[in-house]
């Protein structure tokens, strides 16, 4: 600020002056997104870094690894059931993604395209669930599961974590979204055709509300994976936990030895990452359409 | 199964048959519609409305629940612990600002078409895939005494010398509520960016040409054409914080001498550690209302308010 130009003479000053300025925001733009994207992607890395190294101060920072080894992966293999805890993950989340993907689909059907008695009443009280105190959701929810005797056998204990969040109003919303775009000729031609509501459902509805259903199923993937308290308050069994469940169970389980929780740590985060890459636009499209439907 | 429904006439069909056809719709979208209402009965439904009733009995899953009243309120008017939950959780609020503000700013950044922009996006959106229980245990690494959060705060002269900021009741709420803070701005972000996406870009050159500063159209176009995405945002934001609770379960436990246990973690821990459901339900009540009332406020802020 301190070398204020003169007023500028030429055009050439005034262009020169202006693609500086323009250079200056570029770096100045650059600069910041950097910087955050540096505060949000370091502890990711960090954690990497850790898992792979054998010796040193653990906790401090760093840019590369001062060793690597795949030493902390094995640990965590061999006196932990990853394998089995990423057994459960899997069958948890195909469960849960397949089970509220199909009861969505279904469900908003006909609150988008039948006229029925009751149907209003019925979308108003699913918008309430919203909107209604849920906070002793948990404890209620733990008393039916008891009461279901659904924690004494192995397939219960899977729907035990499964069921309460299969019914997810947050899909029913994308998904009637999406069908209340669909052009009502077709519904009709189908219709006429003589197509059941259940063929015109699985042959007109789902193939246009596909994005809908994949944003959807993205997104409940992501959550169902991540997901770790419900499993930690209602399952004894340790063995019965799903991989974010189990990680916690790591942390007590190797209280001396951070790398190789970190590498667990790293594990666990691995998959939801690729789905995320693979997905991202999906994903976003979802979020954005949860929030306008 | 197709046969019998090939005989349901279509809509060329009259009047003699129209009742007929409306019970048989019916019949069919309740079909459609009952596996998804079972499950949101018993599992959304009933916690509501069986959850309140516990919140007027004693009640240990052992015995049946017994009818006491307001006594579980009473007692919860006189617990010290209770409402020094409370009192952290409305210190958590302060979040809500800090991360509206900061999710709009990062989405006016990325809202533009510059090379590796969609790097950027992506990169910020990680925390949000990841779950409480990995970004709980690194930033518990990234506050150790010895660690990152420490070294940058030292060497940027913000702290004198290194602490375990998670272990000091002084610095350890501050300390979860970036964590919050950290995972959530990608999230709004996201939300932001389809806000600015929908302002008609001709208002904003509209007012550029008609010599409007950067600030200018900041303030009187952008900020008025987010005012919907800034309502959904902070409502959620506020609420979620109230009720704050997966980040403190896996970094602090409440601790340090309390100055992070909050209102949810006394109702996890009323239930799950003393078994004590009726007195539980009876918070989570309280909880509800106050992150009720709090929602409204900032309804009425956001829309009512002159100012955004």
């Amino acid at each position: 600020m301190t070398t204020l130009a003169p007023t500028p003479t030429t055009a050439e000053q005034l262009r020169a002056r202006r693609r500086t300025r323009g250079l200056l925001g570029k770096v100045l733009t650059y600069g910041l997104l950097s910087l955050i994207a540096v505060i949000t992607v370091y502890p990711f890395y960090w954690t990497v870094l850790t898992s792979l190294e054998t010796t040193g101060a653990i906790y401090t920072p760093k840019l590369l690894p001062d060793s690597v080894t795949w030493r902390n992966y094995e640990a965590v293999f061999s006196n932990a059931p990853m394998l089995r805890w990423v057994l459960n993950s899997v069958v948890i989340c195909f469960f849960g993604v397949v089970g509220s993907v199909v009861l969505a689909t279904l469900a908003a059907y006909p609150l988008a395209r039948m006229r029925f008695p009751g149907r209003d009443l019925i979308f108003y009280a699913i918008l309430a669930v919203l909107v209604l105190p849920n906070e002793a959701g948990l404890i209620v929810n733990y008393i039916t599961t008891v009461k279901l005797g659904l924690l004494r056998s192995v397939p219960g204990e899977y729907a035990a974590i499964v069921l309460p969040g299969l019914a997810s109003v947050v899909g029913l919303f994308l998904l009637r979204q999406a069908y209340l775009g669909i052009p009502q000729e077709l519904i009709e031609a189908a219709r006429i055709d003589g197509a059941s509501e259940l063929t015109i459902w699985r042959r007109v509805m789902i193939p246009l509300a596909l994005p809908s259903i994949t944003a959807f199923a993205i997104l409940d993937f992501v959550a169902t994976w991540n997901s770790f308290l419900w499993a930690r308050i209602i399952l004894n069994d340790r063995e019965m936990y799903p991989l974010a469940a189990g990680l916690l169970e790591l942390n007590g389980l190797f209280s001396t030895n951070t790398r190789a929780v970190a590498a667990g740590t790293v594990l666990t985060i691995i998959p939801i990452l690729l789905i995320f890459l693979f997905a991202q636009r999906y994903f976003m499209r979802g979020i954005e359409g949860a929030v306008k439907g | 199964m197709r046969r019998s429904e090939e005989v349901l006439p279509p809509i060329t069909q009259r009047s003699g048959t129209s009742w007929r056809v409306g019970a048989r719709t019916t019949l069919i979208a309740y079909a459609f519609l009952l596996p998804f209402l079972v499950l949101l009965v018993l599992y959304h439904f009933w916690p509501v409305i069986f959850g309140t009733y516990l919140a007027f009995t004693e009640y240990n899953v052992i015995s049946p629940p017994r009818w006491v009243g307001l006594e579980n309120f009473r007692e919860l008017a006189g617990d010290d612990q209770f409402w020094s939950g409370v009192y952290n959780s409305l210190k958590y609020l302060l979040v809500v600002p800090v991360i509206q503000f900061l999710s709009i700013g990062v989405a006016m950044l990325v809202n533009r078409q510059i090379p590796g922009i969609g790097l950027f996006r992506t990169a910020y959106y990680v925390p949000v895939v990841t779950s409480f229980a990995i970004v709980g245990l690194m930033w518990t690494w990234m506050y150790q005494q010895d660690g990152p959060v420490n070294w940058v705060l030292t060497h940027l002269g913000l702290m004198g010398q290194p602490h375990s900021l998670l272990n000091n009741p002084a610095t350890a709420l501050l300390a979860v509520m970036f964590v919050t803070l950290w995972k959530g701005i990608g999230y709004y972000m996201v939300l932001y960016l389809a806000g600015l996406q929908g302002i008609p870009r001709e208002l904003e050159e509209a007012a550029v040409i008609d010599g409007a500063s950067r600030w200018q159209v900041f303030w009187h176009v952008t900020l008025p054409g987010l005012r919907p995405v800034i309502l959904v945002c902070s409502v959620l934001s506020t609420i979620s914080a109230i009720k704050v609770f997966e980040e403190i379960f896996v970094m602090t436990q409440g601790g340090p001498a309390g100055s992070t246990y909050t209102a949810m973690y006394y109702v996890y821990t009323k239930a799950f550690q003393d078994f004590k459901y009726g007195q539980a339900a009876a918070a989570g009540l309280v909880i509800a209302a106050i992150s009720l009332v709090f929602g409204l406020i900032n309804f009425r802020l956001t829309r009512g308010g002159k100012g955004l």
